[in-house]
């Protein structure tokens, strides 16, 4: 069957010039892949926070004065950290007002040796009987009370239930995994009772070859939760007023730090976006042209076979959709396996938060992209379709002479 | 009447100067008719073939097709009428490249709406212009002469009742070129084709029942020949 439409016409077309259709090809999958990187890598950012922020459960946050940017660096960057403060800080948190709950957490820095495991490991204790942050995901996963000899490690961690943990001398049996949440300082840490964290210290006196030097009445920092009606930062100006000697740190300043950070370079990645999809809509915009004026004659002959003004529009818009789309399948694969491949890579070196999309955020952000490029090809190619549909025929076909 | 060109001028300003193309042209043609405007290079003869297909706009003067005004019809009008009614074969390779000969031969019918038969008529043609052998083949794989002949195929793909051939012969040799001239007699007498063809070539130029001469563009008549009128 010897069949000849519109959009077989504008494929063929497509396939005369296979260089130029090709560098087309790549130009709106250079635009794709970059609006979907892009995309993917800030919703994959703003969803650690979200998880990340939600796991920390607390309000407020409670260090030593001196140690604000280590708790910040520990928060946001995962980096292991060691600092103390007297465990007496809680009972003066607790009694400032608008403070519901306050719970004292540890944060230990674990030596290279200790871990066989080539991971930067950073151990979190929490008190069982004060906590809020760490125990009700005990009470849903774990179904049972962390023992003393237990620990719960974050998701990076190479490790499965059962596995053994040895720090300072003392092995720990791993009773879960997490579930990731994108924050290293999740992800990556090791969390015991402060109970364990004690007796490890007192263990490792004699059982490690460095000792951990922890008293009974240490703490890293005190976790607090506000009262309703009270805003986190107005309870952390008030701790800072009553407490001496501590900087108390709200969620959400941790949040707007970050923020800060991805705000920069969200407006980094929308300004090169940009440029790239102008100079993409010039360039496309240029090449239709001229496939309009090479073509001169034959849509003159189109047009003096029948062919009405939106069957010649139809014809160069429907090669730029075709065009858009390929170049919108290859960017958005390319995109992905760069984003799959260099995903680690750009964490650590950008030290933010991130936790790929869901499986149907990933999708719209797919759908997203392939409309985008559509909306491309089609932009680039209305000015010279409409002006391909508008050309007089007998003059089409004579200039093409 | 099937024809009736009105007093048409078509000018164009080069440079500042007016250049009158076509200057008031008047002729008519019957249904079934067969007549060739004549003259030399420049003197007008395409540019008033394109005036009566409606592919330009007169700047005074009108068209008629059967009684219709060719530019009081929108634009999409015009266009189905061009694809239902006329054909156009040009003096150069009109094929397009990317198509095969019967794809080329059978492209007038995408514009509008034809009977499944096409296909079939398509081939009838390409054995009617001895190029049965060549469906499959691109204009890239055929001789000047082969693509002429798929051309003037085209222009009997949707039965038109006018073909308004611009030079149909040129480059091609003498023996294709009678077999043209004998195709084009054949369409004349059994499907009743109006043919308008504008040719420098005196020999068919008087192969046609009318023949009107071109010059600095302005219509005249040139001879009759009785021998070849309708009766």
């Amino acid at each position: 069957m010897t069949k000849i439409g519109i959009p077989g016409l504008a494929f063929r077309n497509l396939r005369r010039k296979v260089v130029r259709t090709v560098i087309l090809l790549f130009t709106v999958a250079v635009v794709t892949g970059t609006l979907l990187g892009a995309t993917a890598f800030i919703t994959g950012m703003q969803n650690a926070l979200k998880i990340g922020t939600y796991r920390l459960g607390a309000d407020v946050l409670v260090v030593p004065e001196k140690n604000e940017a280590q708790a910040k660096s520990a928060l946001l960057a995962g980096e292991p950290t060691s600092f103390y403060m007297d465990r007496g800080v809680v009972e003066k948190v607790k009694h400032v007002e608008g403070v519901k709950r306050a719970s004292p957490q540890l944060f230990l820095k674990p030596t290279s040796f200790t871990c066989c495991y080539n991971v930067d490991a950073f151990l979190v204790a929490f008190d069982p009987a004060s906590d809020f942050t760490i125990s009700p995901w005990l009470e849903k996963r774990l179904k049972k009370p962390l023992a003393d000899s237990e620990v719960i490690v974050g998701s990076s961690l190479p490790v499965v239930a059962g596995d053994t943990l040895p720090f300072f001398g003392t092995p720990f049996t791993v009773a879960g995994t997490m579930e990731p949440t994108g924050m290293k300082f999740f992800d990556q840490s090791v969390f015991m009772t402060m109970n364990s964290a004690y007796l490890m210290a007192e263990n490792s006196k004699t059982k490690s070859m460095q000792s951990l030097e922890l008293e009974r009445d240490r703490i890293s920092a005190v976790l607090v939760q506000v009262r309703e009606g009270f805003t986190p930062q107005r309870i952390a100006i008030r701790i800072e007023h009553d407490v001496e000697g501590v900087k108390a740190i709200a969620s959400d300043e941790v949040i707007s730090t970050v923020r800060r950070q991805l705000s920069g370079l969200l407006k980094g990645i929308i300004g090169i976006s940009a440029i790239v999809w102008i100079l993409a809509l010039l360039m496309m915009g240029f090449a239709f042209y001229m496939i309009v004026n090479e073509r001169q004659r034959e849509l003159g002959l189109l047009r003096a076979m029948g062919a009405k003004r939106r069957q010649i529009f139809g014809l160069i818009m429907t090669e730029a959709v075709f065009l858009s789309f390929a170049g919108g399948i290859v960017g958005i694969a390319v995109g992905s396996g760069l984003l799959y491949f260099f995903k680690g890579i750009i964490i650590r070196e950008l030290k933010l938060p991130y936790l790929l999309p869901s499986y149907g955020v990933l999708f719209e952000l797919v759908v997203g992209s392939l409309l985008f490029a559509m909306i491309t090809g089609i932009l680039s190619s209305l000015l010279p379709a409409a002006g391909a549909s508008r050309m007089d025929p007998y003059e089409a076909v004579r200039k093409g002479e | 009447m099937l024809l009736e060109v009105n007093n048409v001028t078509k000018q164009y300003d080069i440079d500042g100067q007016i250049l009158k193309a076509v200057d008031a042209v008047s002729l008519t043609a019957d249904k079934a008719e067969m007549l060739s405007v004549v003259g030399h290079s420049g003197s007008g003869k395409t540019t008033l073939l394109s005036l009566m297909g409606g592919l330009t706009r007169p700047d005074t003067g009108t068209v008629i097709i059967d009684g219709i005004d060719l530019w009081a019809l929108r634009d999409n009008q015009r266009s189905e009428l061009r694809n239902r009614r006329m054909s156009f074969i040009y003096q150069f390779s009109s094929l397009i490249p990317t198509l095969t000969a019967i794809e080329n031969i059978i492209l007038p019918t995408a514009f509008g709406t034809f009977g499944a038969d096409r296909e079939e008529y398509a081939k009838e043609l390409l054995g009617i212009v001895g190029l049965a052998d060549k469906a499959r083949a691109y204009p890239s794989h055929l001789s000047g002469g082969q693509q002429r002949r798929i051309a003037i195929a085209r222009a009997f793909i949707n039965d038109p009742e006018i073909v308004l051939a611009d030079e149909p012969t040129g480059d091609l040799d003498e023996q294709s070129e009678a077999e043209i001239i004998r195709l084009f007699h054949r369409m004349n007498r059994e499907k009743a084709v109006t043919f308008i063809i504008v040719t420098h070539n005196r020999e068919i130029a008087g192969q046609t029942a009318r023949q009107l001469r071109m010059t600095n563009g302005v219509l005249g008549s040139s001879g009759v020949n009785s021998s070849l009128m309708k009766k």
